[in-house]
């Protein structure tokens, strides 16, 4: 690491390391102070937020508005089914993005070539929205759950990041078992995906993160209240501009303090992003990790 | 699927071509059926839509099949090109491409640079785990969080304005043409630094230590070093990830636009894509916005290959394939 040497600090390398100081304090306010910000006004009394500014910690701590946002049944109707869908489409994604993977790391498979490409090309050219939405609408998918985790059955990005892992276990590990008779199935499921488990769980982060954070899909496809995503009630409620009136739609007012729509709007953020950095916070590892991984070309 | 040419060397040599061929199958077809679920899933949701690229050179309503419909040619282009929406989308969609990758290229690696150079493990963790953060939520919900820190009423920008002195009116950033391709800009920087940061941060671990030392020696201070030492080390990295930014240049950020754009910036915002969820979904016109579509594609194949093709020139490491 190109550090300057401590013991022979010029004016110049304190300089430096001052100029740097400021640069790493400035990048961690600038990343975590935003949510932080929305979390606290959220558990702030509506009256005690409404003049704003910086919020170091809750003003008169209250949970009015996570009460009034919770009761509706549609705030969990909207979470239920991004739950559903991030469960649902990891899992899919997984078994489809494993079973492809290890076939195509074998080098004894005749025509893999032809399927890489296949599969490699659709990573450089995309048909569009509207063939998509069309193909979409012919398969008779518009308006299911479906449609939330069959379009995403499978990233070719990360196909193919597994695959370069598959490819690295040694391949008289496989020939050893097959010695013994084990079909391919048997080979993938007792000896490859064992040693494989940290880029299993690296990617399924992948998917996860990608299933629970994509919207447009309940924006094109989808118009049924039932099916609402969190991330389009979310986007419904942060762009509501009627004041109460529309508050009002949220959920009961009555019995309840005075409730700014800045207030439902933080609590609402606040509830969809809270999850997000919990689990990531858990699992960062995995997430750097899979970056790298990534980054490894083959 | 399993369409599979003769196998070569599979086999005892003595045994004729059609019996190899059994052999060979009868080991491996369990790997081919394992790839039914992936290539079905590829033909229907990516190639089968790619045949649906041709309603571009028809006259496609919407109903009924595409192959029925009339075959128009160039037409849609011709009117595409002419309809003053989707020149203003196409230059707005090229304006804030490379506006991102002119700012928003360089800044994970003056990120990275920054993180690599903390000598505290623990403040280093922090913030490594700090800058992906923003990347991991949704835009819907980063649109929110921008709202909170932009409202010109409570914002946290307003108060730390006031609290230097300011007294005038603070302009609604999140409705104001002028500012708003910075603030597109700005956001995306936020959002999408911090994955390349690691992959960054990795290519510079990879560094060989001695080079610094061998540096050190010669008298460079930590600038030179970084120049010379440093940023030589990565210029694969960077390269490769230069060739995928230049081939998403046609793809401006629809997630991001799609969240954050309303109608009072809609004239500095509208992108390719925004037109053609607007004209194909809204209004219906299937050809027209199916023909942009394909226009953003077809030349955002170009632009890979061409990048690839210079990037290799330069470097035999870097590149894509």
């Amino acid at each position: 690491m190109g550090i300057v040497n401590p013991k022979h600090k010029t004016i110049g390398d304190r300089l430096t390391n001052v100029f740097l100081g400021c640069c790493v304090i400035f990048i961690i306010i600038v990343c975590i102070y935003p949510f932080w910000h929305v979390i606290m006004y959220s558990l702030s009394d509506s009256r005690a937020a409404m003049s704003g500014g910086v919020f170091l910690l809750p003003r008169s701590f209250t949970l009015d508005s996570y009460s009034m946002l919770m009761s509706t049944q549609r705030i969990f109707n909207a979470m239920w089914n991004s739950i559903k869908k991030t469960l649902v489409g990891t899992s899919l994604a997984m078994v489809v993005t494993v079973l492809t993977a290890y076939p195509l790391s074998r080098g004894d498979l005749k025509g893999r070539r032809f399927f890489l490409l296949m599969i490699y090309f659709t990573m450089l050219f995309s048909s569009g929205i509207i063939p998509t939405y069309i193909q979409i609408k012919n398969l008779g998918l518009l308006d299911t759950f479906w449609v939330y985790v069959f379009p995403g059955a499978m990233s070719a990005y990360n196909m193919f990041v597994l695959r370069n892992f598959f490819a690295t276990i040694p391949d008289s590990l496989s020939e050893s078992a097959t010695l013994d008779e084990a079909n391919p199935l048997q080979i993938l499921t007792r000896i490859v995906l064992p040693l494989s488990k940290a880029a299993l769980a690296t990617i399924a982060l992948y998917y996860v993160n990608s299933f629970w954070n994509s919207y447009m899909d309940g924006v094109l496809y989808v118009t049924s209240t039932r099916l609402e995503l969190l991330q389009v009630y979310v986007r419904m409620l942060i762009s509501l501009t009627g004041s109460l009136a529309a508050v009002g739609e949220v959920g009961d007012l009555s019995g309840r303090g005075v409730i700014t729509e800045d207030s439902i709007k933080m609590t609402v953020i606040a509830i969809s992003v809270i999850p997000v950095i919990l689990f990531y916070l858990f699992l960062q590892k995995y997430f750097q990790k899979g970056v790298t991984v990534g980054a490894v070309k083959g | 699927m399993t369409r599979i040419t003769a196998p070569k060397g599979v086999g005892s040599m003595s045994r004729p071509t059609g019996k190899k061929w059994l052999a060979y199958l009868k080991s491996h077809w369990l790997l081919y059926a394992m790839l039914i679920p992936g290539i079905v899933y590829i033909i229907f949701f990516k190639y089968i839509p790619m045949y649906g690229v041709t309603i571009a050179f028809r006259n496609y309503n919407g109903i009924g099949d595409i192959s029925s419909a009339p075959w128009v040619g160039w037409a849609n282009f011709a009117r595409l090109f002419s309809t003053r929406a989707f020149k203003r989308a196409l230059t707005n969609n090229i304006v804030i491409s490379v506006e991102k990758l002119i700012f928003g290229f360089p800044s994970p690696i003056i990120l990275a640079l920054i993180i690599d150079s903390i000598r505290r493990k623990r403040i280093k963790k922090v913030v490594q785990t700090a800058v992906i953060l923003p990347n991991l939520i949704s835009w819907v919900v980063l649109y929110g969080v921008l709202y909170a820190i932009l409202s010109p009423s409570t914002g946290v920008v307003k108060a730390l304005l006031e609290a230097f002195g300011y007294q005038g009116t603070i302009p609604n950033l999140l409705a104001q043409k002028s500012s708003f391709r910075a603030l597109i800009v700005i956001s995306h920087i936020w959002q999408a630094s911090g994955t390349a940061t690691v992959v960054y941060l990795a290519a510079i671990m990879g560094v060989d230590q001695e080079l610094y030392d061998a540096a050190a020696i010669d008298g460079a201070g930590y600038w030179r070093q970084l120049w010379h030492v440093t940023l030589s080390g990565i210029r694969t990295t960077v390269a490769t990830l230069f060739v995928i930014r230049v081939g998403d240049l046609m793809f401006a950020g629809f997630d991001q636009i799609f969240a954050i754009s309303n109608d009072a910036v809609i004239t500095v915002c509208d992108i390719i894509d925004t037109y053609v969820y607007r004209i194909g979904l809204t209004q219906r016109s299937f050809s027209l916005a199916t023909a942009a579509g394909l226009f953003q594609s077809a030349t955002g194949l170009v632009l890979v290959l061409i990048t690839n093709r210079i990037a290799k020139k330069m470097d035999p490491d870097s590149g894509l394939f």
